[in-house]
């Protein structure tokens, strides 16, 4: 476990410095990760195809990652390569009911669009109409303008499903990751902050209100760090609804920790003088994605309560992760 | 296949072909065990009722793995004890009831205890015939355990020990204790440290009970009136109780919560029944704190079942513990108005006890202000 925890470690320092010296495209060309990304069941190279995501959010990056890694479990069905297809996100908007969303530029690229019931469709992206949301946190977001009823499906229903259920699960899982990275981002310029900036003749993180503020944020990252990460080691032997369990922790302590140190960081973390905003913001647009902290929070005390078994459950001992 | 329908079949190395064996023989759970799981709300009931189940747990081996062959056990890893605990709370025993110390002092007696000595107190614990207790905290000295005042004065082949301790856990049905006294100068603070195993049936201890707000008396003060001591009962070297005690302080922190919380789970499991829609999300939310324990804790059995602890990284966990307990009991407190009128039967009284313990927890074993200052101190390096 621990030479695991040092592979992590080092992928995500590479893959951090990749995004902070260039674009999400080009970091993720750097890294060779398409290539990496057909390899999604080595759980050797796993923690490597993840890091991308943990960087993406501490360096506010774009890149096309979350849609192709949510298409991939969908390409054996097809002839694409990885890298190619872009899954889109269906969200349900009050006034507007449901959306579909990719995260990141499809530019060149296919989009698939899969709809629970009628299966998947593959169409590229030049032929729809897309428009671009204006979502803070350099997070570049475009909706589908398309009725996706009419369009015939590329993958049957059958095969979709399977998809859906692994892409789903996939997904979740690298957005949490996403999440941590801007949240730890947020709580690095609040720890800084408040070793520099004083107040009464000292620093404000010599006081312990601060102090304390500071070590609660810290640990609502550990927890998520831990859950995310120990989420990606089980692999497939992850319990059902695991994948609910990290994102909902993601969004809940994410947000949790953005709020945190926007109150250490005062008045300036409120301005845009300061990345605070933007990582915070990123946060709350990943929260709406695959599932709310609320929602999920819902849907977990409810199947607990309908079903009796719990996430937790077989539980990490009993699995093959030792 | 799944993990779980891998065949069983060596225990010893696999946890699982462990746990599935234990399992196997709970089919047919011996009276013992039945009787464990009953609400009992007095606790001399239940350290009694836990002391018969755990010798019948002991003769049948099952408690015996995870620990080494040497200190009567039948080899293995925390792991094993992980499993163990697991599968009695899943089989709706209600908590660790005074064998909380195998996971808290045990390991580090058997780390560094006198090994005869051991060899004979850890098969007494297990088999409930003989208890331990935890002795350092003091009136004057409780987060700040360097202060204590508690001396040990080296003569006649041993110590002679004088002092006070206080919140000393379960002193009123323990054989032993592990005593944190003073053997340097007043100024050695840490340095002049160390860890004595006393007998409590030793003239001139005297045990006071403590009744807690929650109705149990598991804490006690203990007094120690030139107590001797045989310096074959020191735990670790002399003036070496400080790396005991941390060596205690990391089970207590980084690993006692994955056992603490699989009961935590069965609580939230067992009271299903009065859930409904409107307490879903806060149902959901204990889940995501459960979770955070599982998985922190979890990496604290390997750490140390691989021998490198996890060192200050331990406050995190122990955090993250007191707030599970905390969304665990608010949810039973939110859908039971009988917890909050007070108690009208054992299974109430019981529940109403668990309720008012997950309110202290976050003082117990290194409050929570202490976490957040290590953390703030050692992790976030701040000013």
């Amino acid at each position: 476990m621990t030479a695991d925890l040092h592979a992590e470690a080092e992928f995500l320092d590479v893959a951090r410095t990749a995004f902070a010296s260039s674009d999400g495209e080009e970091a993720l060309r750097s890294l060779g990760w398409w290539e990496l990304l057909a390899h999604l069941d080595d759980p050797e190279l796993r923690p490597a195809i993840y890091a991308v995501f943990r960087a993406q959010g501490s360096e506010l990056g774009s890149s096309a990652a979350l849609g192709g890694l949510l298409a991939q479990p969908y390409l054996e069905h097809t002839d694409r390569v990885a890298g190619s297809v872009m899954s889109a996100i269906r969200r349900r908007s009050k006034t507007r009911g449901v959306v579909w969303v990719v995260v990141g530029d499809p530019a060149d690229r296919e989009l698939l669009i899969d709809r629970p019931g009628a299966g998947a469709t593959i169409v590229a992206a030049a032929d729809v109409s897309l428009r671009r949301i204006d979502v803070p946190g350099r997070l570049p977001l475009h909706e589908i303008q398309i009725d996706v009823d009419v369009l015939p499906s590329t993958i049957d229903e059958a095969c979709a499903a399977t998809a859906r259920e692994r892409s789903l699960a996939i997904g979740r899982i690298a957005i949490s990751l996403e999440i941590l990275g801007a949240a730890e981002k947020a709580l690095e310029l609040a720890v800084d902050y408040a070793g520099q900036r004083e107040q009464f003749g000292q620093a404000i993180g010599e006081f312990q209100a601060v102090r304390h503020l500071l070590a609660w944020a810290q640990t609502d990252c550990v927890a998520l760090d831990s859950t995310a990460l120990h989420a990606l080691r089980l692999g497939d032997d992850l319990p059902v609804g695991f994948d609910a369990v990290v994102k909902a922790l993601a969004g809940r302590n994410g947000r949790r920790a953005c709020e945190r140190s926007l109150q250490v960081l005062g008045g300036i973390g409120f301005t845009t003088e300061l990345d605070h905003h933007h990582l915070h913001s990123r946060v709350l647009a990943l929260d709406g994605l695959l599932g709310t902290a609320a929602s999920l929070s819902r849907e977990l005390g409810l199947s607990l309560r309908t079903g009796g078994r719990h996430p937790g459950f077989p539980s990490a001992l009993l699995l093959a992760d030792g | 296949m799944s993990a779980l329908e891998k065949v069983a079949t060596d225990p010893l190395h696999d946890v699982r072909a462990y746990a599935a064996g234990f399992e196997h023989w709970l089919a047919a759970p011996p009276d013992s065990l039945r009787a464990a799981t009953a609400p009992l709300p007095n606790y001399a009931d239940r350290v009694s009722a836990m002391a018969a189940m755990m010798r019948d747990l002991h003769d049948a081996g099952w408690s015996r793995y995870g620990w080494p062959e040497e200190s009567g056990g039948l080899g293995g890893t925390i792991l094993h004890r992980g499993a163990f605990w697991e599968t009695l709370s899943r089989h709706h025993v209600p908590g660790m009831a005074l064998f909380e110390h195998l996971e808290i002092l045990a390991p580090a007696l058997v780390a560094m205890g006198p090994p005869d000595f051991v060899s004979q107190a850890l098969p007494a614990l297990l088999s409930g015939q003989e208890l331990w207790a935890q002795g350092f905290s003091e009136p004057d000295a409780g987060s700040d355990l360097a202060s204590l005042r508690t001396v040990a004065v080296a003569g006649d082949g041993g110590f002679k020990i004088n002092g006070r301790k206080i919140w000393t856990s379960w002193a009123r049905y323990a054989t032993w204790c592990l005593v944190l006294a003073r053997t340097g100068t007043p100024e050695s603070r840490h340095r002049g440290l160390t860890a004595f195993i006393v007998d409590l049936r030793s003239p001139g201890v005297e045990v006071r009970a403590i009744e807690q707000a929650n109705g149990t008396d598991e804490l006690a003060e203990v007094t120690f009136d030139d107590v001797h001591v045989s310096d074959a009962r020191i735990v670790g070297h002399l003036d070496g109780g400080w790396k005991v005690a941390m060596h205690i302080l990391s089970h207590e922190r980084g690993t006692f919560a994955w056992f603490r919380h699989c009961f935590l789970y069965q609580q939230l499991t067992d009271g299903l029944e009065h859930g409904g829609a409107d307490s879903d999300a806060q149902l959901g939310d204990a889940l995501l704190d459960l979770a955070a324990v599982t998985t922190t804790s979890h990496a604290g059995l390997h750490a140390h079942a691989a021998d490198d602890p996890l060192g200050p990284k331990a406050a995190f966990t122990k955090l993250l513990l007191c707030e599970a307990e905390r969304s665990v009991n608010s949810w039973r407190y939110d859908l039971d108005a009988d917890l909050a009128i007070g108690v009208q039967d054992d299974e109430t009284a019981m529940r109403r006890q668990e309720y008012l313990f997950s309110r202290i927890v976050t003082v117990y074993g290194g409050s929570q202000q202490m976490q957040l200052e290590t953390i703030a101190k050692q992790t976030l390096r701040l000013p």
